[in-house]
């Protein structure tokens, strides 16, 4: 374990002295980038004493409080993609970028009011056994399988795909080098130190990220006297769009795509495993509650701070040439606006820092995306959809393993194949089947009495596929990747039309189920909700 | 063990959660949707500058969503450790 520390830290050291570095303050980043992942390789070899039981992989023993959960729920939410890509979409049509960072934030007061507390007093490791509480096994656990796999891979791909692409600009390294270390590390802290590393990861990452965003917004802040109307005031009248990126852009064009993409955001967050996952980490409905409110206040934060720095990019880097290229954008794309930024008002060591951050946090996100998926695969379809629970706990754990490592293979492949690949519709895909089958499953299970297996079933695949199909045939992918003339769905966010067909679909062949496992499926639901709502009956963790 | 006692508290539990949750679902879906709507049927709604500032309507009102986001959590937690775990205690008590 140490000695594969010490390899990985080599190899990294080898890439970037090799690199050309067209940054001196590369060093920086390297020594805080180093310095990141020796800290959180020690916690995993800490951890991995408390990982080997189901218990330890799956929730860290069950005893994180509510506000270091708050932080690693914001930790796995505040991506890269998010930090560098909200930014980058304020820099460029500034108000356009509010609109999805208030969609970002407004799926939380709905996981926190419905889905939350019903979610830790029912489930144990993954939100599968919140829905197969009453319902059949395996045919429900092979769907939520389904339906967690294809959200987290295509986050994957998207993550991965930018990860090489930012530490190419950043540190110089190769594409494919970046992808690797990226998988490698991934897999390591995910196989050894299971949820407890993973959840320490996100924890130090999250107060790194927070930390390095407000030093930017301040120092932004501050050449104005923190005087928010001149602020505002100067933005408008530097950017070539002038007073018009105070108001609605082109980002949404027609009210079916804009209620769709509401929908998908709104209802989307209530349906990511690797978000939902972290409520079996704490000790009980309570803390699940107070995680919820420390996460919004955190995300909600960081999502002014990007709001913020977009402006100040505005400001201060798109008229200064150092960071232009010859056709006048920023050098590296929109997205580096926070970058550039960083540099422009802290210098060589907070773009160090910045860099640095943006690093560890790729490195958090694959790991907690890694975790929810293997949990899928050892809990869900391995031990309870085929083994009906006669599977032993060594023989679980030794596939979640397996799984981990099979993952992180398969996203650094496909970070490899869909490198020149337009991936940014891939995060929109993984909402709207989160939205269409896990959180309509969810929900359903939760308080809807007449909901049989056969509906949940029947309508939750369609709602998985149609998501996906809708999305292969619409604007997106079939006009702008496969090259087609028009589109044979027209809108870009399809879940308007997915969500509705599972809700439909599951209401119709749950009412028309009139079998014995559906009726004796009805009269188990009182129990479910007399448990889902007190909490009596869950598993009461012992604090070690 | 199911008694009459233990029914009532638990359908007084019930509606009591509903009491505290459903105004809050609803200033979380409605302005939520009422911005998006804007955004896609009169987008130049929210253009003008408020109180001779240079900022936005829009984004003022943005900004404001936010906040309220954070009040709706705040406000939950402190209803429920306030009403709705005492009543959760009561009934674990009666088991």
């Amino acid at each position: 374990m140490i000695s594969k520390l010490f390899l990985f830290i080599l190899f990294f050291c080898n890439f970037s002295s090799a690199s050309n570095g067209n940054n001196e303050n590369n060093y920086i980043a390297i020594i805080m980038f180093i310095l990141f992942v020796t800290v959180t390789l020690f916690i995993t070899y800490l951890a991995s004493k408390k990982s080997s039981t189901a218990d330890g992989f799956y929730t860290a023993g069950g005893n994180i409080t509510g506000l270091q959960n708050g932080l690693a729920i914001s930790g796995d939410f505040m991506s890269a993609a998010s930090f560098l890509g909200i930014s980058g979409l304020v820099y460029l049509t500034g108000f356009d970028g509010l609109i999805y960072s208030i969609g970002f934030l407004i799926g939380w007061p709905i996981i926190l009011l419905l889905i939350a507390e019903p979610l830790r007093n029912l489930g144990k490791y993954s939100f599968a056994d919140v829905v197969s509480f009453r319902l059949s096994q395996r045919p429900i656990r092979i769907l939520a399988a389904c339906g967690s796999l294809s959200t987290v891979i295509l986050y994957l791909i998207a993550q991965m795909v930018g990860a090489g692409k930012l530490i190419e600009i950043l540190f110089g390294l190769p594409y494919y080098s970046a992808v690797m270390i990226v998988g490698g590390l991934m897999i390591l802290y995910v196989t050894f130190g299971g949820m407890l590393a993973t959840t320490w990861v996100q924890i130090i990452k999250a107060i790194l990220l927070l930390f390095g965003a407000t030093t930017i917004a301040i120092l932004v802040l501050f050449q104005f006297n923190f005087d928010i109307n001149l602020f505002f005031n100067e933005a408008t009248n530097i950017h070539k769009k002038g007073v018009s990126i105070l108001s609605p852009g082109g980002l949404i064009s027609d009210p079916i795509s804009a209620v769709s993409l509401g929908l998908a955001l709104m209802f989307g967050t209530a349906g990511l495993p690797h978000i939902l996952m972290r409520f079996f980490t704490v000790s009980d409905a309570n803390q699940a509650r107070k995680s919820v409110a420390y996460a919004t206040g955190f995300i909600g934060y960081f999502y002014l701070l990007t709001f913020i720095i977009g402006f100040g990019a505005i400001i201060l880097i798109s008229n200064n040439p150092s960071y232009l290229d010859g056709s006048n954008t920023l050098i590296g794309g929109n997205n580096m606006a926070a970058i550039h930024l960083a540099h422009a008002v802290g210098g060589d060591i907070l773009l160090g820092f910045i860099s640095a951050v943006a690093f560890a946090t790729i490195l958090a996100v694959v790991s907690g995306l890694t975790l929810a998926g293997a949990s899928a695969i050892s809990h869900d379809l391995y031990a309870n959809a085929f083994f009906k629970g006669k599977q032993t706990e060594k023989s679980e754990m030794f596939v979640s393993k397996i799984a981990t490592i099979f993952l992180g293979i398969l996203s650094i492949y496909l970070g490899i194949i869909f490198q020149d690949q337009n991936v940014a519709f891939m995060v929109g895909l993984a909402f709207a089947i989160a939205a269409s089958a896990n959180f309509p499953l969810l929900l359903l299970s939760i308080y809807w009495k007449k909901l049989t297996t056969k509906g949940a079933v029947v309508g939750g695949s369609l709602g998985l596929l149609s998501a996906i199909t809708f999305v292969i045939l619409g604007p997106v992918v079939w006009v702008d990747i496969l090259g087609n003339t028009t589109p044979i769905f027209p809108y870009k966010y399809p879940a308007l039309f997915s969500m509705s067909i599972t809700f439909l679909i599951i209401w119709i062949i749950s009412s028309l189920d009139k079998s014995k496992q559906g009726v004796s499926e009805i009269k188990s639901f009182d129990a479910q909700y007399f448990r889902s709502q007190t909490g009596i009956g869950i598993d009461t963790k012992i604090s070690h | 063990m199911v008694n009459k006692n233990y029914n009532k508290k638990l359908k007084a539990l019930i509606a009591l959660r509903l009491k505290i949750v459903r105004p809050l679902l609803c200033i979380t879906i409605l302005p939520y949707f009422c911005f998006i709507g804007v955004i896609a049927f009169k987008p130049e709604k929210f253009s003008p500058l408020i109180f001779n500032t240079h900022i936005s309507l829009g984004i003022f009102l943005g900004l404001l969503l936010i906040l309220l986001i954070f009040f709706i959590t705040i406000r939950y937690v402190y209803l429920a450790n306030k009403y709705i775990e005492p009543q959760i205690n009561a009934i674990k008590n009666d088991i």
